[in-house]
């Protein structure tokens, strides 16, 4: 995924690659005097996802310094968790990443299981129904970030056949779980309930006619002269930048760190699965859209191969002090009862201690660091969110680039505001 | 909890029948050796086994055992093994012998203890969502801990009698009785009252009234507390609230002068109940029935707005007026002004009223008012049903008159102007208050005084307000806010320091802690008293598991 050759200009600062009509408007425009002016975007503006401000300083076009703040859309996920059981927690977390909200799911609940010391007792079945709606939320964060990205630089269409794509996506976790976008699927100890009849056949269909999404798209998108224009050589991150800052996921393997969570430590069943890693070479923003459209083809291999060994068995641990009984049991039997009423009105009892576990989320490394004081609540649950990173490092990316230049960067690095601000 | 004790203490009040039955006093101060799941552990000779265990951080469970009752082994949850017995042993039923060894959680321990909860629970009704007792449950909680199967039966469970009106205050759920005999004890041991009884055998076992009796007992809502499951349930409290939503305040009974420790369970501004809180040297572990009812009295009949000469009024202008009264009253003649001080205010209340009446306005007429007297038994309730009347003698000094004096002086006139500190219960209902040139009531209720003052200023009540109160073997014990004052309502250390300010006396008063610090250095009974720690609420669900 190098960038294509073609002439480059000095200027200082990052490379910058000059094709065609771009090349033509600097050789026609004299450079103009000019000052340093302060120019606000944000915190609501419409190239922006979710609220932030960036305060940039300009000269003419050109920008010389960025101070990106976020924190617009911070909603005390830490603190309310305080204040909630641990199965009240994760309808927050749907909120987290809210374009790929089962994967938050997962983290969470793979974060208690590690304290409850249960982790190595998950029923196979609800490992592999884990993966499965986990991939389907990456390629759903993925098809997100893509779409809207191109959308912005102007390409319509393309925005269309992915987010109809993405719908299909949606309807199918929305009749798995009842809710479109807010799960809560996931549980401590398995899940809410089984698949659906009839998922593993439409989710074998939906794969299919996605494939062909994604060809028009390729086609659309990747050899579209106006969107390499506006995504080549911008917004170079080098791979021990990418190191320094802590940049994971899309991101991160862009510069070539090739980093996932999936691979290097592998969780659940993501070890039984035949996957490739994606990296990009030059760290631009085509790279991270190049890396974003293989990951999701990725994901699709790793659905088919799931599909295919999904066992059969229980969706949830067997043990009444952690995982609800079934309702006939709670309604028909004393002992379920107690223990239904236990879970829902004390919480489950994590022993004292702390863990930090982490997953590979739609953005990358996303961390729960939990500290619990034996009592049905959490003392103390931290996120670790994966584009913390990415949009830290914008502030040493855009200067040097151009104002229409922060459009694409700002879209590639897929800053989602519930997992950033939290 | 903050205590003082002041030489010399007055004889115990209490029976025997209410200290515990294996308190540290009657333990013998020799020791022996005892071997618990491996760790060698030194402890009192004659110790009951199961004490020993879990003071020794075994949590060895149990439903009959109570550590203010006798044991009579019959839940058999507590049995634990103990080298050279060919079967577990009772623990609550075993005093500990030297050399013994004992183990808490051997699989045949732990084993029994589960067979033992799946007997327990095989007729059990599916009642925890109407339960009044859910969330508290000791049953629920020992199946959690040390059950935690799914039931292996499905037959027809025995029904029996589920409401049984047992008593004044007292419902009975045969059904979800699990037959530990504590509520009998308790009524035999502790309100020596012999009320309840089992009859029939088996599974038809019930627990019912003993022949020609009720449960009437004064003692009768400890059967509650004490019920590990909701068997016997209050009828004041029964289906009001669900417990894990109330939240718990440490405070102490205001009903009389013995000051039970009590937890107030309160939710959005309102009190749902009182319940005892262990103090072996006040009340151990209960409380009377008309000590938890005293919560009734926050919400009815508050006084919660000033008033000056009939209507309402701002709290500057209401003080105004009450210090332009007692002012031009005591200009005509400070012999004739006098100060009335309720023995239900607070140490802190009373110390900032002596020190205005005294120090800055020269008034030498102070009566001790309050609630009148009333029943009281050898066991813990008293005649004086006011809490602090040994904190108002100890501040108010030797020249303390009473109320029947206070009666007197109004009638025959000689009482120009009166300075009320907290509620006045004990006047007779025919005591022309209207002859008082100039009445300033500070009352947290609408009483006849209230009513009938020139100037009123509402006094928050005990469950609103910190402070502290003595009770009558000397102790000072701390009072904590539970829910909000209603309306314009002040503590009476702040109400009084505002007065003071209009008579230009300067008693430099902010806060109930920092009166409570001058009132210790000036009083000899106060010597010894801790302001205590501070104390969040907490939401019963979150306090550790309760049952």
């Amino acid at each position: 995924m190098a960038a294509p050759s073609s002439t480059e200009t000095e200027t200082a600062g990052p490379r910058r690659v000059v094709l065609g009509v771009q090349e033509a408007l600097d050789l026609d425009a004299p450079d103009l005097p000019s000052e340093p002016m302060p120019l606000n975007m944000g915190p609501s503006h419409p190239a922006m996802h979710g609220t932030v401000r960036m305060v940039l300083e300009v000269e003419g076009e050109k920008i010389t310094t960025a101070d990106v703040q976020i924190g617009y859309l911070h909603r005390c996920f830490e603190k309310e968790s305080e204040h909630a059981t641990w199965t009240q927690i994760f309808p927050y977390t749907d909120r987290l990443n809210y374009v790929s909200p089962m994967l938050n799911n997962v983290g969470y609940a793979m974060a208690v299981e590690k304290l409850l010391g249960i982790d190595r007792r998950i029923p196979e079945r609800a490992q592999f129904i884990r993966v499965l709606i986990g991939e389907i939320s990456r390629i759903t964060d993925h098809m997100t970030c893509l779409g809207a990205g191109a959308m912005e630089l102007g390409a319509f269409t393309p925005f269309l056949y992915l987010l109809k794509a993405r719908e299909w996506l949606y309807e199918l976790l929305e009749e798995l779980s009842g809710a479109r976008l807010t799960h809560s699927y996931v549980r401590i100890g398995g899940l809410t309930h089984d698949l659906t009849d009839d998922f593993v056949p439409r989710l074998r269909d939906i794969i299919n006619r996605m494939r062909g999404v994604l060809v028009d798209c390729d086609k659309l998108l990747t050899r579209n002269r106006i969107f390499r224009d506006r995504m080549d050589g911008i917004g170079i991150i080098s791979k021990e930048d990418a190191m320094a800052w802590g940049l994971t996921g899309p991101v991160g393997r862009s510069t070539g760190l090739a980093y996932d969570v999936r691979k290097d430590h592998p969780y659940l069943v993501y070890d039984r699965f035949d996957f490739d890693v994606p990296v990009g070479s030059v760290g631009d923003n085509f790279d991270r859209y190049a890396v974003r459209l293989e990951e999701i083809q990725q994901s699709m291999r790793i659905l088919e191969q799931a599909m295919d060994k999904l066992p059969a068995g229980p969706f949830t641990l067997d043990d009444p002090r952690i995982a609800l009984p079934p309702k006939s049991e709670t309604y028909n039997s004393i002992e379920a009862m107690i223990a239904h009423f236990k879970i829902i009105m004390d919480g489950i009892h994590v022993p004292a201690g702390e863990v930090y576990s982490f997953t590979e989320g739609g953005n990358g490394e996303l961390g729960f660091y939990i500290v619990s004081d034996g009592t049905g609540r959490p003392w103390k649950c931290r996120v670790r969110p994966p584009c913390v990173p990415a949009v830290a490092i914008l502030g040493k990316v855009l200067p040097g680039l151009f104002i229409a230049d922060i459009v694409p960067t700002f879209g590639m690095m897929n800053m989602i505001g519930g997992e950033c601000d939290r | 909890m903050s205590v003082g004790v002041p030489p010399p203490v007055p004889s115990s009040p209490f029976s025997p029948a209410v200290q515990p039955p294996s308190s540290a006093a009657a333990l013998s101060t020799e020791t022996v050796t005892v071997t618990i799941d491996g760790r060698v552990h030194q402890v009192p000779k004659g110790m009951n086994l199961l004490e020993a265990c879990n003071q020794a951080g075994c949590n060895v469970p149990y439903f009959c055992y109570h550590p203010g009752l006798t044991s009579p082994a019959v839940c058999r949850q507590c049995l634990v093994d103990v080298k050279g017995s060919p079967k577990p042993v009772p623990s609550c039923y075993t005093p500990v012998t030297d050399k013994m060894e004992v183990t808490t959680n051997s699989p045949k321990v732990l084993d029994v203890r589960r067979q033992m909860l799946e007997f327990t629970l095989l007729n059990h009704p599916i009642d925890c969502p109407i339960c009044d007792k859910a969330g508290e449950c000791t049953l629920q909680k020992l199946y959690f801990d040390w059950d935690a199967k799914l039931a292996r039966n499905d037959g027809i469970k025995v029904r029996k009698d589920k409401v049984v009106d047992v008593g004044k205050n007292v419902v009975l759920d045969q059904e979800r009785c699990i037959l530990c005999t504590r509520c009998i004890r308790v009524c035999n041991e502790v309100a020596r009252s012999p009320d309840l009884t089992f009859v029939n055998r088996g599974d038809h076992e019930i627990l019912t009234t003993a022949p020609g009796r009720r449960l009437d007992n004064p003692y009768a809502l400890n059967t509650v507390d004490v019920c590990p499951v909701g068997a016997l349930t209050s009828k004041d409290f029964r289906f009001s609230m669900r417990v894990w939503e109330l939240y718990t305040t440490p405070s102490v009974c205001t009903g009389c002068a013995t000051g039970c420790n009590t937890e107030i369970h309160s939710s959005r501004g309102r009190v749902h109940r009182l319940v005892p809180r262990q103090n072996l040297d006040v009340n151990a572990f209960w409380m009377c029935d008309e000590g938890r009812f005293t919560y009734k009295e926050l919400h009815q009949g508050r006084a919660v707005a000033p008033r000056a000469a009939g209507s309402p009024a701002d709290w500057d202008s209401a003080l105004d007026d009450a210090a332009r009264r007692l002012r031009s009253a005591l200009d005509a003649g400070p012999q004739r002004a006098g100060i009335a001080l309720s023995a239900a205010c607070t140490n802190e209340d009373l110390h900032a009223a002596a020190c205005l009446a005294f120090d800055h306005l020269g008034i030498e007429r102070v009566y001790l008012t309050g609630r009148p007297a009333g029943w009281h038994d050898d066991i813990l309730v008293s005649a004086d049903k006011n809490p602090n009347t040994a904190g108002a003698r100890a501040i108010a000094g030797p020249k303390l008159k009473s109320a029947a004096d206070l009666a007197a002086d109004i009638k025959s006139g000689t009482l120009g102007a009166l300075l009320a500190v907290g509620d006045v219960f004990d006047l007779p209902a025919d005591v022309p208050l209207g002859r008082v040139d100039a009445l300033v009531a500070l009352a947290s209720h609408m009483t006849a005084m209230a009513e009938a003052a020139h100037v009123l200023l509402p006094l928050s009540a005990w469950a609103e307000v910190d402070g502290t109160i003595t009770n009558r073997q000397g102790r000072v014990q701390r009072l904590r806010p539970a829910i909000p004052p209603p309306g314009d309502s002040l503590p009476g250390w702040e109400i009084l320091s505002h007065l003071a300010r209009k008579f230009g006396a300067a008693m430099e008063l902010d806060s109930a802690r920092a009166v409570f610090a001058e009132a210790k250095a000036k009083h000899a009974f106060m010597k010894d008293a801790d302001w205590g720690r501070a104390h969040l609420p907490v939401q019963l669900r979150f306090a550790s598991s309760r049952g």
